[in-house]
């Protein structure tokens, strides 16, 4: 077998992507990075940052201001109500904040009940703590819905919490308030902690209903919740996120952030305050272009008769390629070889999900139809 | 009815210490702050210019997780150019900030080794650090008489019990005080002599008059050097460090830097980009103000019978304060750095700067 091969999880989506810069026209509908620049208002907002607040100091957990807009987005959006300076903290991206929220809340030998597929560093964080992930598998058939009765079969006297990532990534599934609500009390039931993520929650399509624990009775006191501008505001490169939590969890998450990486860029801090605050009127307009996005792209799998969980919310499809009778690597590997199109093997995300592909809708349409286009002729050569 | 889940959590993390100890300010708030790791320069208008002329031509995005490659490619010259190494872009992974350098060296390097040895006194992101996830610690105790660095017979014995990985600061966060070229080169000697290796902290090197020598130009092979773009810039609250190491040390840094943060804010790298251009400008200009300063301070405290520590970098000094002497800063409205966080008792740390001869006077 090649080196390629041999590498799994997050290194084979950094072989993929090295591979992608080798071809100009390649049409990337691999990595979770918006194709829309960060809105002018934020750049100018950094911009004036950088000449009036450059040698600003922050706390660890973040500028107070930016914490009072974080506290608000929550309460406004979330309904989640949060003391911003106490149950708040900021992190360098949604992904500092995942890794922080999984070492907060489990340690050596604790569980994380772990409904599959799910974003590959959740896996990898809980390595780093010592924490073993129990995965409760899910099928496409059913739109990747985690039935609330087998998360509960999969309890043991070492779960200690329990992640909810809605909408999913890479299954994009969002979980309905209804088996929120069985999941919150079920946590509450075996007195587990509950991750939540949140990062797409301004992404939900048709009549899907985005709904935080933490929001719900019973879910703020024993609830993490991240989040981040990186999806919503396409601010990937600024590295801006946050946890909210009950302050005695957070205070210890301050802890474990200064311990990381000392603090968050006082630029970026600056830029989010003007996201938060300012006019969402960008938002809007990319969760429309993202909603015609998503119809293009389900129509295309449909015509070549693929199947996959209906993308209820988020910024992807996962779709299942058993037909090709191959591994998801090698099919990603191929269509990127031979039609320059990036997508991601599922095997990247679970070893169980070796027959499916995430793919993205965070292209410009003429883009994504031409990617779907090539897609369509490296499925009929497989 | 309260959560026994997260009680027990709660407990776990009170029991370790290391997490709770306080950080000093990352970069000073106002000119009477002397406790800050960075002194404040206002930005060069050029380096502002290459942050903002990147975000409006979109650059917006992710980029690569080691930092983008121009970046890489400064900062590799500019260790060469001040170290005498041979360090290639491939070798550099640029963080958010220093902090993030000690983590990723710490956990990540420290993983390879059964043991690390690190010095009794350091700055107290160390310690932060190793508690993260505890590593199996050698302390190497320090010598005042040094500027609280361990002495060579110090290191020598702990290599010889079989540690082999060193935590080294030269110049020390605490005093300034930093190894000679000759004690260098025996730390050197005795990482090769034990097959041993070194995180090597010089981010302070280069308000050392004449330079400060690097372990990495003579044992670069077993280095990992880890410092700020560039210390004393103005860039201190925009969080842009970087580690220099082997290839084979740095995939595995570079995997965990993924799984942590993905990639380190652009705005802060094309900002260090730009600054990478006209560090030299400044440098010496800054380096004798300083230098000036710090003299004045000096004959200050030697006039009124304060104890100093030996320290050479320019941009701070340690004093030996007891509570009394601490009251009368806090009167004078100085901030100032506690001993105690680093690990040194009765000691504090000033910047130097306009305000440190009125920190000299309050404690005299």
């Amino acid at each position: 077998m090649s080196k390629k091969k041999q590498a799994a999880g997050t290194n084979l989506l950094y072989q993929l992507i090295a591979e992608a810069r080798t071809y100009d026209d390649v049409i990337v509908m691999g990595r979770g990075d918006p194709d829309f620049d960060t809105p002018a208002h934020i750049v100018a907002a950094a911009k004036h940052a950088m000449i009036h607040h450059q040698a600003d100091v922050a706390p660890a957990a973040g500028l107070p201001a930016l914490r009072e807009a974080i506290a608000a987005r929550v309460k406004r959006v979330n309904n989640i109500d949060v003391d911003p300076a106490s149950e708040v903290v900021v992190t360098n991206g949604g992904q500092e904040a995942l890794f922080l929220m999984v070492l907060a809340a489990l340690g050596e030998g604790d569980e994380l009940i772990v409904p599959e597929p799910n974003y590959n560093t959740y896996a990898d964080s809980l390595a780093f703590a010592g924490g073993v992930k129990v995965a409760v598998q899910t099928a496409h058939e059913a739109d990747f819905r985690a039935d609330p009765a087998v998360v509960r079969a999969a309890i043991t006297e070492k779960t200690r919490a329990l992640l909810l990532v809605s909408p999913n990534n890479p299954a994009a599934n969002v979980i309905s308030p209804a088996d929120m609500r069985a999941l919150v009390d079920l946590a509450s039931e075996h007195d587990l902690m509950i991750l939540a993520d949140d990062i797409y929650d301004l992404f939900v399509y048709d009549d899907f209903v985005h709904t935080s624990p933490a929001s719900l009775p019973g879910g703020k006191e024993r609830s993490l919740t991240l989040n981040a501008l990186s999806k919503a505001y396409s601010m990937t490169g600024w590295r801006l996120g946050w946890i909210v939590g009950p302050a005695d969890l957070m205070a210890r998450v301050a802890e474990l952030k200064a311990a990381i990486s000392g603090g968050t860029s006082i630029i970026s801090q600056h830029a989010g305050i003007a996201a938060l605050t300012g006019p969402q009127d960008a938002v809007d307009m990319m969760a429309a272009a993202y909603a015609r996005r998503r119809r293009l792209v389900l129509d295309a799998l449909d015509e070549m008769g693929m199947q996959y969980g209906v993308p209820q919310g988020g910024q992807f499809v996962f779709a299942n390629i058993a037909f090709t009778g191959m591994d998801s690597a090698e099919v990603a590997q191929r269509i990127l070889s031979e039609q320059h199109v990036l997508a991601y093997p599922g095997s990247a995300f679970s070893k169980e999900r070796k027959d499916y592909l995430r793919m993205t809708f965070l292209q410009p349409e003429e883009q994504l139809v031409e990617g779907l286009r090539r897609m369509k002729l490296a499925m009929a050569s497989l | 009815m309260a959560s026994q889940t997260k009680t027990k959590l709660l407990a776990r993390h009170a029991a370790n210490a290391a997490l709770n100890i306080p950080l000093p300010g990352i970069a000073m708030r106002d000119a009477h702050d002397l406790g800050a790791d960075e002194p404040f320069y206002p930005l060069d208008e050029r380096i502002i210019a290459g942050a903002v002329e990147a975000l409006e031509s979109g650059q917006t995005h992710y980029v690569d997780v080691p930092g983008i490659a121009a970046l890489r490619e400064a900062i590799a010259k500019h260790l060469n150019a001040a170290c005498g190494t041979s360090w290639q872009s491939a070798n550099i992974l640029v963080t958010a900030g220093l902090q993030e350098a000690r983590f990723l060296t710490i956990q990540i390097i420290g993983a390879q080794f059964e043991q690390i040895g690190v010095p009794t006194v350091a700055h107290p992101g160390l310690q932060k650090a190793l508690g993260v996830r505890r590593r199996q610690v050698v302390s190497l105790p320090v010598e005042t008489e040094l500027g609280c660095l361990p002495s060579l017979d110090e290191i020598a014995a702990a290599l010889k019990n079989g540690c082999r990985l060193l935590y080294l600061e030269s110049p020390s966060r605490l005093s300034g005080a930093a190894y000679t070229q000759n004690q260098v080169a025996r730390i050197a000697d005795m990482l090769a002599q034990h097959d041993a290796a070194a995180i090597w902290d010089q981010g302070l090197a280069r308000w050392v008059d004449e330079g400060c020598s690097s372990l990495a130009a003579l044992a670069e092979g077993a280095t990992a050097a880890i410092g700020e773009a560039w210390h004393g810039i103005g860039l201190g609250s925009w969080l842009v460090g970087s580690i220099a190491a082997p290839t084979d040390w740095i995939a595995p840094m570079q995997s965990q830097k993924q799984i942590m943060a993905i990639c380190t804010s652009t705005a802060s790298q094309y900002a260090a980009l730009a600054a990478s251009e006209i560090v030299g400008e400044t440098h010496q200009q800054r380096l004798g103000q300083m230098r000036r300063q710090r003299a004045a301070a000096l004959a200050m405290a030697s006039e009124l019978g304060l104890d100093l520590l030996p320290g050479a970098a320019n941009n701070l000094l340690a004093l030996q304060a007891d509570a009394a002497a601490r009251e009368r800063l806090a009167e004078a409205g100085i901030d100032f750095a506690a001993g105690e966080d680093f690990g040194a008792r009765d000691i504090v740390r000033l910047n130097i700067g306009a305000a440190t001869a009125t920190a000299i006077e309050a404690l005299g």
